[in-house]
């Protein structure tokens, strides 16, 4: 065992790209002097082949299903905002900005929630699940800037923010599950050891949404996305500024105030932001988004 | 060969690259449904809708879209590599680093009601009900058209 242990790791040494070759040479050797049987040798590419997968991206329905479970644990904190005009306007600013952007099409699309809380924040979880608090709402001032804010959602939806906060020994674990055969449904035991992988999965996002928040640099990528998404659609990406300067002269605390870089940090980074050619304001804009933020 | 005959050779040749360059590829739609569209837009006219494991031959991706016979797909939605669909749709555990497996595998609805048992406390009836908020393609179309967000000519 001791010997397959360190065949194995001699295969991870060698790194995802050099592991197969390695890995079945290293077994073929040990097989041929009898170190290890045939059998194990075949089990040990097998399970070379799992943590192979590991490596890989995780398929589009299973970060569908990674972010629901993301997305009870945030409705289990906070409490949604039973407002389906508001609701509503929010979803149509938020396709908008998606669809706009580098990855508007997920496994079941973009949905927004607004938050029944006065904490200022705003969270996505994978799979394009959105949520906005009241708190953050009311510091909201135009459509353009709740576009941006959007769009800063969208952005960590898109470039797969919260799926790299799960530890890479929860695929791991998950993939070795699954390496081996095939087969139409999971088992009672490979579903209760999936079970375990996927609430290791589920409660690195949600340490990292909630409570630890972003890296630094993610949210500055966000930032950098958003503004580019809000333009594709047709909005003012200085929105974005706008907004982060009512944060930084009317500070708050928790929310994103904790979770996130400061708002002078991010302005900073921001630099000069045009806003499309043929950009307009609009009177349509204006009344629509005063209509649905009487909450 | 005569610096004319050789220069009209180069000329025909670089005339050939575009088509060269335009490779079709066979892709396949990766998530549970997307629309076709008349022009690589985002906001252009739906002509048909795609769904999960639909596969197409198609030209691109050019600036994130592809073309089919049918209208643009864009290139969030699909993969040009090749799709292992086991049977049952669920386990394919030896495909190999360049094959991808569709829906079913690894983290599923199967693994979500399990989790759901021993989270009580996880709100999956208020994810439902988010999930069945959406703005349909025509309403959209007039949500941008009204606010002045489609580009002039835009809406045509």
């Amino acid at each position: 065992m001791r010997l397959a242990a360190l065949l194995l790791a001699a295969g991870l040494a060698a790194g995802c790209a050099g592991m197969d070759a390695a890995m079945r040479t290293a077994t073929s050797y040990a097989s041929s002097k009898g170190l290890i049987s045939e059998s194990q040798a075949e089990s040990l590419n097998k399970s070379e082949t799992a943590l192979r997968r590991g490596s890989q991206e995780i398929s589009e329905s299973e970060e569908y299903y990674i972010g629901r479970a993301v997305s009870a644990q945030i409705l289990a904190r906070y409490k949604p905002l039973d407002d389906a005009r508001l609701n509503a306007y929010l979803q149509a600013v938020l396709q908008t900005v998606a669809g706009a952007s580098d990855r508007p099409d997920t496994y079941r699309g973009y949905h927004v929630q607004v938050l029944d809380t006065d904490e200022v924040n705003a969270m996505s979880a994978p799979g394009g699940f959105v949520f906005v608090t009241k708190g953050l709402l009311k510091r909201v001032r135009s459509e353009d800037e709740l576009a941006c804010v959007l769009a800063h959602e969208v952005a960590h939806v898109s470039k797969k923010h919260g799926l790299k906060t799960i530890k890479a020994s929860r695929l791991t674990q998950a993939f070795a599950i699954l390496g081996t055969e095939a087969a139409k449904s999971y088992t009672p035991d490979q579903v209760a050891r999936l079970t375990a992988s996927f609430a290791g999965a589920i409660d690195d996002v949600v340490n990292d949404l909630v409570t630890k928040g972003y890296s630094r640099d993610k949210e500055y990528e966000a930032d950098r996305f958003a503004a580019e998404y809000a333009r594709a659609a047709g909005y003012d990406p200085d929105g974005l500024k706008s907004f982060l300067s009512r944060l930084e002269s009317e500070p708050g605390a928790g929310g994103l105030f904790k979770t996130h870089p400061s708002p002078a940090s991010r302005l900073a980074r921001l630099g000069d932001l045009s806003a499309p050619p043929g950009y307009r304001r609009s009177s349509v804009r204006d009344r629509r988004f005063a209509a649905a933020m009487r909450f | 060969m005569s610096k004319r005959t050789r220069a009209a050779v180069l000329l025909a040749l670089a005339a050939l690259l575009p088509a060269a360059a335009a490779v079709a590829a066979t892709i396949t739609v990766l998530v549970h449904e997307t629309k076709i569209r008349r022009r690589p837009q985002f906001y252009a006219p739906a002509v048909a809708t795609a769904r999960l494991g639909q596969t197409f031959s198609a030209q691109g991706p050019r600036d994130g879209w592809y073309r089919t016979a049918a209208g643009y797909i864009h290139a969030s939605a699909v993969t040009a590599k090749k799709v292992r669909l086991s049977a049952g749709g669920a386990v394919a555990g030896d495909a190999s680093a360049d094959e991808i497996t569709l829906a079913g595998k690894g983290f599923n609805e199967q693994v979500e009601s399990s989790y759901a048992g021993k989270h009580p406390g996880a709100n999956f009836a208020a994810v439902d009900a988010m999930e069945r908020r959406t703005v349909s393609d025509g309403a959209l179309r007039r949500f941008l058209e009204t606010g002045g967000l489609l580009p002039d000519g835009g809406g045509k």
